[in-house]
């Protein structure tokens, strides 16, 4: 077994495609991801803060203190129109005649006089993915409003300082049990799961295809069975080599998100990850990387099997394709709001594996569930290579 | 010495199979199944060459694949030196040195090294392994290539370490699956040398083969198959004897034919 285990090792150590796919690619992605995204989002987002938006008011005089303030707003700029109606105001948007119309009702001031609500119209386009201008139009008017609500307030001859206890009579202050790294970890950890559990297939696949129906193109497998070891041997050896790749491409991921987290997040200010990170305990690292052990034990004995079976390289990658879909489908599920770890969703493979480690970020995992999700996902890889050992002494599998 | 004794093999047919005309006309073929070999027996004693004939897709290689353990035969008998392959396949593959058809190295491994792993894979210690391996590089002119990678070597040099790969272990009998498929003159002459040198070590060899000149140049025995039943089985000359100025070329035919008027069918 350890004979075939070293060779395959050998092997693969000098492949190119197993170099780039386990140690190249996750040591790098993260970088590029998180790079190219910081990039991008920084320079739109900075672009959309910066944009000035043409506009134009409608009945301005009804509302002059409001009308001065967008005049004076470095991100607006006012243009002038002769329509009125708001059929002609919208086409003239979708003529990008200007970006923006605010309608006050004509009467606005009267009503004003009678304490009336009284409702505006606002007109854009609301596609942008970055509505910033929406943001600097409603902080304008809630300043405008809270000086309205002082001078009808004045009117009325309530004391001003008593202003905030009427409009707001009730006011609530969140106390927070959770702890900085709880709330990460929340927020965080299912996607984490989401990342490593299916680096752990990538990084088997390539390995687990070449070792069966690759052997199986190359005219290498029939020589391999004619050796005088068992085809259990054969299994196993082959089985923990493709195990190792997979687990190998989840640690350097790890390894590779921490690092390039770390000191991507130092120059975008992201200390609180930081620090939720830095109180992530060792002994929890090693728990997260033990439920990956038979999970990643699994998929070898599954890949490994549907490799065996396939005739060729391609027919190989087209029966994985579904498999990477079937895993992918609890991970989707173990990721919706309100899906938590329990003695049911400990059974479900995969979903368990990935609630946990969510649990285990947080900081608030139960341990007897751990050994229970351990425990079952031992068994299933148990089965899984029992399967791919039966599959390996099916001659219809290995000469189709 | 290699005794078969009414071999025969059949591969299921997938459930929606359907067979061609000419399939309908083959004996071979039933509703379910594909008799890929029907009834093969002969015997190679040791220090012979066993040269297996036959047309593409007659059974020869399903007849090899048996012999190396590689397939299990659904009746007959194998026996290798007295071990029989059916209930001690273990014990006979230390026994067997096997070629493939397919040259079947692996590409990222040295000749060194492919040799090397099939020599540990049979048990042997790290010292004779050594020996042995310089033993061979010698006798098939390999040094040169020693340390390249399989996925940079020519067809010939392939086929060298194949061999090299296949006898390491010192095996008792040797089948080679068409070895002079696709080499040059030069590596041809190499290999032919080489199962001579196993022929004069002892060894029973058996090889498979579309070259008559290879047939007439070293075989002691012929065994034609054809449609998965040994059609001929005898001596050299016996086969000669089948055409009537002793060339391999017509005898063959006639065997397939139906013309032969075999000596000992079956076993000889």
């Amino acid at each position: 077994m350890w004979q075939v285990y070293f060779k395959e090792l050998t092997e693969l150590m000098r492949d190119k495609k197993t170099l780039i796919f386990v140690i190249l690619l996750p040591i790098f992605i993260f970088p590029v991801i998180f790079g190219v995204m910081g990039l991008v989002l920084s320079s739109t987002t900075s672009k959309a803060m910066q944009e000035e938006h043409r506009y134009v008011i409608i009945n301005a005089e009804q509302a002059p203190e409001f009308s001065d303030a967008m005049f004076y707003h470095k991100n607006f700029k006012q243009v002038k129109t002769d329509k009125t109606s708001e059929a002609d105001l919208v086409a003239a948007i979708r003529n990008d005649e200007f970006d923006v119309a605010i309608i006050i009702p004509a009467d606005f001031s009267a009503k004003r006089q009678v304490a009336e609500q009284v409702q505006w119209q606002i007109i854009y386009n609301q596609s942008s993915q970055f509505d910033f201008m929406y943001r600097y139009f409603t902080e304008m008017l809630a300043s405008y409003n809270e000086q309205l609500q002082r001078e009808t307030l004045n009117q009325l001859n309530v004391d001003p300082q008593k202003l905030a206890a009427i409009i707001k009579p009730v006011d609530v202050q969140k106390v927070d049990t959770a702890d900085k790294r709880e709330n990460i970890g929340e927020k965080f950890g299912a996607v984490i799961a989401y990342i490593l559990v299916p680096l752990c297939l990538l990084g088997a696949s390539y390995p687990a295809i070449d070792m069966g129906a690759g052997e199986k193109e190359r005219g290498t497998l029939e020589t391999l069975l004619i050796c005088p070891i068992s085809r259990i041997s054969i299994v196993l050896g082959k089985f923990l080599t493709v195990l190792t790749t997979g687990l190998v491409g989840a640690l350097i991921t790890v390894g590779s998100f921490g690092i390039w987290g770390a000191i991507i997040g130092s120059f975008a200010g992201m200390a609180v990850v930081q620090e939720a990170m830095s109180a992530i305990a060792i002994t929890e690292l090693i728990l997260i990387f033990s439920l990956l052990l038979p999970i990643s034990a699994v998929f070898a004995a599954l890949l490994l099997a549907i490799s065996i079976y396939a005739r060729t390289f391609k027919e190989a990658q087209n029966y994985i394709s579904p498999l990477s879909i079937l895993i992918f489908l609890p991970l989707v599920a173990a990721m919706m709001p309100g899906v938590e770890l329990n003695s049911k969703t400990a059974l479900v493979p995969v979903m368990n594996v990935a609630l946990a480690i969510k649990e285990l970020i947080k900081g608030t995992a139960d341990y007897m569930m751990l050994a229970l999700i351990f425990g079952s996902t031992l068994l299933l890889a148990a089965a899984a290579i029992g399967f791919c050992v039966h599959w390996f002494q099916q001659e219809k599998v290995l000469f189709r | 010495m290699i005794n078969i004794q009414e071999l025969a093999k059949a591969f299921a047919l997938g459930k929606n199979n359907k067979l061609s005309d000419t399939e309908k006309q083959d004996v071979r073929y039933s509703k379910d199944a594909f008799h890929s070999v029907r009834n093969v027996s002969f015997n190679c004693g040791s220090g012979e060459v066993l040269g297996l004939l036959g047309p593409n897709g007659a059974g020869k290689t399903t007849t090899l694949r048996m012999l190396s353990t590689a397939l299990k035969p659904d009746s007959g008998t194998v026996l290798l030196n007295g071990v029989d392959v059916l209930r001690q396949p273990v014990k006979a593959r230390q026994q067997i040195g096997f070629l493939s058809a397919d040259t079947g190295l692996y590409g990222k491994l040295t000749a060194y090294e492919n040799v090397a792993y099939f020599g540990r894979l049979h048990g042997m210690d790290e010292k004779a392994l050594k020996l042995r391996i310089d033993e061979l590089f010698s006798l098939l002119n390999m040094h040169d290539f020693a340390n390249r990678r399989a996925d940079n070597m020519s067809t010939g040099m392939k086929q060298k370490t194949a061999i090299a790969r296949a006898v390491v272990h010192s095996p008792k009998v040797v089948i080679l699956d068409e070895p002079t498929t696709g080499l040059d003159i030069m590596t041809v002459q190499t290999v032919l040398d080489f199962i001579k040198s196993l022929k004069a070590a002892g060894t029973p060899v058996i090889f498979s083969t579309h070259h008559l000149d290879e047939v007439a140049s070293l075989c002691d025995r012929v065994v034609v198959i054809d449609k998965g039943v040994s059609a001929f089985s005898g001596d050299i000359a016996q086969f000669k004897a089948l055409s009537a100025d002793g060339d391999l070329r017509e005898a063959f035919l006639s065997v397939l034919h139906g013309g032969a008027d075999t000596p000992q069918q079956g076993v000889a």
